[in-house]
């Protein structure tokens, strides 16, 4: 009843006193952080293009689209390897000796603490795992990575490996599985809602020149949880910044953590997901390398894309040649 | 070995087949000869093998006890929990949750005692257990316990006193509650679907068992996991005392429909890309066809295209959108925010109806003791070159922010500290114990990290700042970063000492607020400090400027205007400093540049 007669009222209103539609002159911003105090919303879900990050800019979008129908036509197989974390670093270098495989594209960890990432990144012979140009990427919590710094700032690891971008995870609310939770908070002044990534190169790649091999600021830095992403261990957001930066078709994820059956570990296609808990055991060394010989080891270029993807500006590199 | 693992040990060691468990004795033999066993029992334990001569002593023992069963299974199913830390096998705490677990009167230690001494004997040394003498008196140990072992003397106790429930020694342990399970999934009444999800149904078992019946394993680690996920009170207090104190700020919500935009094309009237009025008669004739439309433009912020003679619609938004420079040109679509008055008006009333901040709180962790009468000091601030300033003049503060320009390009139009400057600030002077928040980019992350610890800080968090654009989007156009577009900011946060007083857990460490002026930092920083460290603490920026000052901060950088200062120590310490040293003849503002690097913006449009 109260709403009818607000809306008869405010009808009244409008019809005799303009002045209610005057507009502000003054551009206004909403104090999310505040809000979150006195509502409990968090200030992410305010985010106006979640679902769809590139909203408002149909050349992006096109950009996109063009290239997920690429990754989708140039991906292995899905393929599954369950592995017993102790068993993780054997059996890799197994691959790296006796089937000769090595990889572009190697992520490690996913969104949940209790990693053993440190362990497996000072046995494992990741120089030798990964090809020059490659790419790596550490999935991590913050601490996790604080931890790891120390590491990986190290003298021989940080030739090896160039650290070149942060990348960061927002989960949207408490309720999703991405959520932190209080694991390893024991120290901080702020309540934890973030993953981080610490994203290597090796090898040399130029953003100017080299086109086949990455596509440059096609993602950005931050993803944020969006509705409907599956239940599981790793979001696809993951993948897709992995997928859309490189060109290589040889991608492996190795999972240095128990995640249990609440999360589970899916396949996805184009990549080799080495997990204790995967939901699929299917890896064969001989069938991969099938699959590689059919799809090639990097994904073609395109002129559709090239046309659309953000390039350095082009009168610089004319000077350079 | 971690407690998951030790887990799946004991889980393996309880579903053992016969032929398996022959290799584990062997393998427990091994980790005994670890453990430096005398070898007397040793050989005993070779010469068992599969147990049968814990059988046979167990068949000639006379008149079992009910509770000496009850001791065989407790230490059998939980054999790999009481030997791990942090039991390490000590019998008093084993007898203390035996006790527990069976929820029995307390039987007396000794009592428990003699049957494990019993046990032990009669099952040929399945139990270890060991005299150890520690300051307190005697204490008992036990060092090793054979679960097949003790199975089968279960087996032989319960079918002795014509139970005869578990004899076969390749029992797995299914306990009874699963056997009822197991039935009832062989209902044919209900439906596949369900009965396939009834048995995905995990939580299941930890519902249905109450605390007394389910094994000792699960009540602990469900216990412990229940005390890991609960945050502390404190938290919760505090944060229900800041939703009480915090002014609440009046709060707009966007409207995301689209069709509200294109109407709005229709109806506003812009002139020089203001939105001026709009179009009343129009505004009722939408009404009808969108019910609720004007009650959405009365209480939403809306974004109306500003179409203009050039405006390409096919090519999209901006990248600029309201910071474009050539509005009179561009051809790519820009917006104008449009907000009636009424409902800023209608937003502050309901902000103020939710404010209650008559009343004192009686939580009155980490404030000073005059909080309610006590009136913040107003904003003071000393024009400075920070990297040669005396920081003993400012005193200590409970937090620091610092905004430092770090030198990631070399190229920057203005000066810019270098980074070994940055690191040799004597920040480790201005805080005995503290927070301190310090901006970082690309490549500074690192270097941040460093200086944070030489000063003498653990960082605990990294804030992001999540930046979004007129429209509330994140900046995903342009090539804002060298290989990836930066859609964020770092701020570290870094903690020294043990500042008890600090209000941990009100916020969290994500920001979202629109970009502003070149790395101009958003204001809702400073909302989140006051809540951590109180309305009162003393709180610096370093490397401020002029739009930084704030009531109950105190801001020293190159660019500010003029000193201003409130407190009568620090004012007599600078006046002292400041007749010390003459004045550096050259002007500081010019010379002493300590800029700002440049923020990041889009280049341009896709």
């Amino acid at each position: 009843m109260s709403y009818d007669t607000k809306r008869n009222e405010s009808k009244q209103e409008n019809k005799t006193k303009h002045v209610s539609f005057k507009p502000l002159k003054e551009f206004y911003t909403n104090n999310y952080s505040d809000n979150y105090i006195h509502t409990g919303s968090f200030p992410q879900a305010h985010v106006t293009n979640v679902e769809n990050t590139v909203e408002g800019y149909p050349k992006l979008q096109k950009l996109f689209q063009e290239k997920e129908k690429q990754i989708a036509d140039y991906a292995t197989k899905p393929y599954g390897c369950k592995v017993a974390i102790d068993e993780m670093v054997p059996t890799l270098k197994n691959w790296i000796k006796k089937d000769k495989i090595t990889f572009d594209v190697v992520m490690i960890g996913c969104l949940t603490d209790n990693q053993f990432i440190y362990p497996l990144l000072t046995q494992l012979p990741l120089d030798k795992l990964i090809s020059k140009p490659g790419f790596l990427f550490i999935w991590a919590s913050v601490q996790k990575i604080n931890e790891l710094s120390r590491l990986l700032n190290n003298e021989i690891w940080a030739k090896k490996f160039r650290r070149s971008e942060e990348l960061v995870f927002v989960p949207v609310d408490k309720d999703s599985p991405f959520y932190p939770g209080l694991d390893g908070d024991d120290n901080s002044v702020l309540e934890k809602m973030q993953w981080h990534c610490w994203m290597c190169i090796t090898g040399t790649v130029r953003r100017s020149t080299d086109g086949h091999l990455i596509h440059c600021n096609v993602d950005t830095d931050l993803s944020i949880e969006t509705k409907g992403a599956c239940n599981g261990s790793v979001p696809p957001h993951l993948y897709k910044i992995a997928e859309n930066f490189s060109t290589a078709t040889r991608r492996l994820h190795i999972i240095p953590a128990r995640t249990g059956w609440e999360t589970p570990v899916r396949l996805r296609p184009g990549w080799v997901i080495m997990s204790p808990d995967v939901l699929i055991n299917n890896f064969a060394p001989s069938s991969f390398k099938s699959e590689l010989a059919r799809v090639g080891c990097n994904i073609p270029l395109k002129s559709e894309i090239e046309s659309l993807r953000p390039k350095s500006p082009v009168q610089k590199t004319e000077k350079l040649v | 070995m971690t407690v998951t693992l030790s887990g799946d040990l004991e889980v393996a060691s309880q579903s053992v087949s016969c032929a398996t468990c022959h290799c584990k004795n062997v393998l427990r033999s091994d980790n005994e000869k670890n453990r430096k066993r005398s070898n007397t029992v040793k050989g005993e334990r070779e010469v068992q093998g599969h147990g049968e001569s814990g059988v046979d002593t167990a068949v000639t023992m006379v008149g079992p006890v009910d509770a000496d069963v009850d001791v065989v299974r407790f230490l059998g199913e939980n054999s790999a929990l009481l030997l791990a830390k942090p039991l390490d096998g000590r019998l008093r705490d084993v007898h203390s949750l035996y006790v527990m677990n069976k929820q029995k009167l307390p039987a007396p230690f000794d009592e428990f005692l003699e049957c494990v001494r019993t046990i032990s004997q009669v099952s040929g040394d399945a139990v270890v257990l060991v005299e150890t003498r520690e300051l307190q008196g005697t204490e008992w140990v036990i060092e090793f316990i054979d679960t097949f072992a003790l199975q089968i003397l279960e087996g032989q106790l319960l079918q002795d006193s014509g139970r005869g429930a578990r004899v076969d020694c390749h029992d797995d342990t299914v306990d009874a509650s699963d056997d009822d399970d197991a039935e009832t999934l062989f209902d044919e009444q209900t439906p596949l679907l369900d009965r396939l999800m009834d048995a995905l149904d995990f939580d299941k078992d930890a519902r249905a068992a109450d605390e007394y019946t389910a094994p000792l394993v699960k009540v602990l680690s469900a216990k412990l996991d229940h005390i890991l996920q609960s945050e502390p009170v404190s938290f919760q207090l505090a944060r229900e005392r800041a939703k009480y104190t915090t002014r609440f700020e009046e709060y707009i919500s966007v409207c995301g429909d689209p069709e509200h935009a294109r109407l709005l094309t229709g109806l506003a009237y812009i002139v020089n890309n203001k939105v001026v009025s709009m179009q009343w008669s129009k505004l009722t004739k939408a009404e009808q066809h969108n019910p609720q439309f004007v009650q959405c433009l009365e209480t939403h912020i809306h974004f109306i295209p500003n179409l203009k003679p050039q405006t390409d619609v096919t090519l999209g938004d901006c990248s600029y959108l309201d910071t474009c420079h050539k509005l009179n040109s561009c051809r790519y679509l820009h917006y104008l925010q449009y907000i009636p008055e009424s409902a800023l008006q209608l937003a502050s009333e309901r902000a103020a109806a939710n404010t209650s901040a008559a009343v004192p709180p009686l939580y009155t962790h980490g404030y000073c003791c005059s909080v309610q009468c006590k009136e913040p000091l107003p904003p003071q601030w000393i024009q400075c070159d920070v990297r040669k300033f005396d920081f003993s003049v400012l005193g200590k503060f409970s937090v620091v922010v610092a905004d430092p320009a770090w030198n990631i390009h070399m190229n920057l139009p203005y000066g810019t500290c270098n980074d070994v400057e940055l690191l040799e600030l004597p920040l480790d002077q201005l805080q005995d114990e503290g927070v301190l928040f310090l901006w970082v980019t690309g490549r500074a992350l690192e270097l941040g990290k460093e200086s944070l610890a030489k000063w003498g800080y653990e960082v605990v968090n990294e804030v992001s700042w999540i930046k979004t654009n007129q429209l509330g989007r994140t900046i995903v156009t342009g090539r804002t970063g060298h290989w990836l577009n930066h859609s964020k900011e770092h701020l570290l946060v870094g903690v020294k000492a043990h500042p008890h007083w600090l209000n941990r857990h009100i916020d969290i460490d994500v920001i979202v607020s629109t970009t502003r002026e070149t790395s101009r930092k958003p204001d809702e920083l400073y909302g989140i400090i006051e809540r951590l460290v109180g309305p009162h603490a003393r709180k610096l920026e370093i490397f401020g400027r002029d739009h930084n000052i704030r009531p109950g901060w105190f801001t020293i950088g190159n660019q500010l205007t003029g000193t201003r200062i409130h407190e009568l120590d620090v004012k007599e310490r600078y006046r002292e400093q400041v007749a010390d040293q003459p004045r550096d003849p050259r002007d500081p503002r010019r010379d002493h540049r300590c800029g700002r690097p440049r923020d990041h913006r889009p280049f341009a449009s896709n």
